[in-house]
């Protein structure tokens, strides 16, 4: 059992604390002259208990939790990324494709089958566009589907 | 009595029938949230919040809408607890000890409705509190100057992490963090603060973004890691045969530990966990050795149930009365208050007399609906609570996007709540607590402005903060508050789980 994680965590706080505090030092004297308080106190209270905190961090740690290894480090990559491209085509592909694509990845990733993953991705991104057309009056990112309007 | 003549106002907000549905919806959501695996009531909470402001509810309906949900999780935690002797949630730990032992004898069903009624009873009990305490409180807090406001705030931070937390070095930290975020932005002198010239942050960061990315995203990559898509075994519920005399058998203990629990939903720092805990040990120790605790008595069920319920109702008291959650999901609440532009605090009684009064309505008749619910409907809970969570999960994750994308329709929103996700998964893999954050990003700009206030008034003089025997007291509290989790915490934890581990 190490207890490297929050020693590292400390330093990487008490780096934003300095940032912070020293950001809070260079805000532009507020319109009207300097007063006894002004922007930057509140900020600068701030990096104080943030520095205070974080060394205490330094050198007193807690135990450690494991950090996952392997195939689970590129489990939580994939995730993050389908959730990064999932923004990046709700507009251009529209919302019941990506919603197939991004649930359906999802879905099989965490151990569906991907005939069932996928099923799920559509019949959600369907149900959930309809709902919001029809029931709740909100536009949803029709993409690549809009030709279907017109007809 | 002016409380009465407002309450019965409120009645009158939360029986109109379009407050009814939304109110019956919540419910029945809310216990589904509750039941579901991994999705708390503050996460539930927060998922709910962008759809409640895209529907456009007036912010009577929203909040009447999002407290049924509150009070419908609470109920819900309690279904996986019998049936699967897994709690859904930290106060749900005491239900299993003889919640699941009765299912075990074939008696699943009326654990299930006992438990049903005795968080009426814990509920209903609390409500009662809220409405004789709140009103009161109010009145007290209007003699808060700037200074005990910034106290309080402290206070608040101080004793979140609550009587079971941990490290209270890291819940300093996290509030610490959550302030910090909440000052990026344009302040009310017109200067910029950390906006690094990008438009986007002018205005600050929005801490329902914030709040669904920490909690919701972040809950996703844990299931992912902890490979748990699979789900839980089967659950089978019997047929339900209780006879009044059973009912009535349990009466006490539900009365007991509903008060018991109130008292403490609304002291700092105490929370449901306690509620719950204190709410068993109570009935084990006044039953003594005529109960089989343990084996399955159904005051075992009834006690916690109740503290359980009446703690989270308790809860409520402080977040109405002074703006200030004593827990994560009133905190999610007060996130929703102050985005619909209403100040919680003592003023609220006086300028929203509307709301305050229709929610606590809301409040009681959400309970009635929930009992309406749930002992009937059972049923159908189990069996959405069987779909596992590689399915759910995906489509949870699709509802907050939804919900982000329909508030602003902007792709920067959503690409900033999958950053705070993923923040949120190593936040809580190094322990840091989430709530304190969100509680900093709320709380930040009031907190900033009493500051502010305070300095003013007394020219710089920072002594101002500890001048008044109020605000003296309060940093004493706020103290305590940080020491003795270290103390008593470790003690109270290894005593649950001893209790829990006895039984298994």
């Amino acid at each position: 059992m190490t207890q490297l994680n929050d020693r590292i965590f400390g330093v990487l706080m008490l780096v934003l604390a300095v940032a912070y505090g020293w950001g809070a030092t260079q805000f532009p004297v507020p319109f009207g002259g300097s007063e006894t308080v002004g922007p930057e106190t509140f900020p600068k209270v701030l990096a104080v208990v943030l520095a205070l905190s974080s060394l205490y961090l330094i050198f007193k740690q807690d135990p450690d939790n494991a950090w996952p290894k392997g195939r689970i480090v590129l489990e939580l990559v994939i995730a993050v990324l389908v959730l990064i491209a999932y923004t990046l085509l709700l507009q251009p592909l529209g919302f019941i494709p990506s919603t197939l694509l991004a649930v359906g990845t999802l879905c099989w990733r965490m151990g569906a089958t991907p005939v069932r993953a996928y099923v799920t991705g559509a019949i959600a991104g369907v149900v959930v566009y309809l709902l919001f057309t029809y029931a709740l009056n909100l536009a949803l990112p029709l993409g690549v589907l809009s030709v279907l309007e017109g007809s | 009595m002016d409380t009465l003549g407002y309450l019965i106002d409120g009645f009158g907000v939360a029986l109109a029938p379009y407050n009814l549905m939304f109110a019956l919806i919540g419910a029945f959501l809310g216990t589904l949230i509750g039941a579901l695996p991994g999705l708390g009531p503050a996460n539930g909470v927060a998922i709910l919040i962008p759809l409640a402001f895209t529907l456009g509810l007036p912010p009577e309906t929203a909040l009447i809408m999002l407290t049924s949900v509150y009070a419908g999780a609470m109920y819900g935690g309690r279904i996986s607890s019998i049936l699967l002797n897994i709690p859904g949630d930290e106060p749900a730990m005491m239900t299993c000890l003889d919640g699941y032992p009765m299912a075990q004898k074939g008696k699943a069903a009326e654990a299930l409705a006992i438990s049903a009624i005795a968080s009426f009873m814990g509920s209903l009990i609390a409500t009662i509190g809220l409405i004789l305490l709140a009103p009161l409180l109010a009145k007290f807090a209007l003699t808060f100057g700037a200074a005990e406001y910034f106290a309080l705030f402290v206070l608040a931070f101080a004793t979140l992490g609550g009587i079971t937390g941990k490290n209270p070095v890291k819940t300093i930290l996290a509030a610490a963090i959550g302030l910090m975020i909440a000052t990026v932005g344009i302040d009310s002198t017109g200067t910029q603060r950390y906006t690094f010239g990008i438009l986007k942050l002018y205005e600050g960061v929005d801490f329902i973004i914030a709040i669904v990315g920490l909690f919701a995203i972040s809950e996703l990559l844990f299931f992912i890691e902890a490979r748990a898509g699979g789900g839980k075994g089967p659950m089978k519920v019997n047929k339900l045969t209780l006879s009044f005399k059973e009912i009535r058998e349990i009466m006490p203990s539900s009365i007991r530990g509903g008060i018991l629990g109130f008292i403490a939903g609304v002291l700092p720092g105490a929370g449901a966990s306690l509620g719950s805990f204190i709410g068993y040990t109570l009935e084990k120790k006044i039953i003594g050795k005529k109960g089989y605790f343990g084996e399955g008595d159904p005051r075992g069920v009834a006690g916690p149930e109740a503290g359980n319920n009446g703690a989270s109702s308790g809860a409520l008291v402080p977040m109405l009365t002074l703006g200030v959650p004593g827990s994560g999901t009133t905190a999610v609440l007060l996130a929703l208050l102050i985005s619909m532009n209403i100040t919680p605090g003592p003023l609220m009684f006086t300028q929203h007399a509307d709301i305050v009064w229709g929610v606590i309505a809301a409040l009681l008749i959400g309970n009635f609906l929930l009992l309406l619910l749930n002992i009937p409907l059972v049923g159908i809970f189990v069996k959405l609570l069987s779909v596992p969570p590689k399915f759910l999960l995906p489509i949870v994750t699709m509802v907050a996007f939804v919900g982000i994308y329909s508030i602003s329709n902007s792709a920067f929103d959503l690409y900033f709540m999958v950053a705070f996700g993923v923040l949120g998964y190593f936040l809580r893999k190094l322990e840091i607590p989430i709530v304190p954050i969100i509680l900093g990003l709320l709380l930040g700009p009031e907190m900033e402005k009493n500051l502010r206030h305070a300095l003013t008034l007394s020219d710089g003089d920072w002594s101002v903060l500890w001048s008044s025997g109020l605000s003296i007291g309060l940093w004493v509290v706020a103290f305590i508050g940080l020491v003795l989790p270290v103390i008593v915490g470790p003690i109270l934890r290894r005593r649950m789980k001893a209790a829990k581990e006895l039984t298994d």
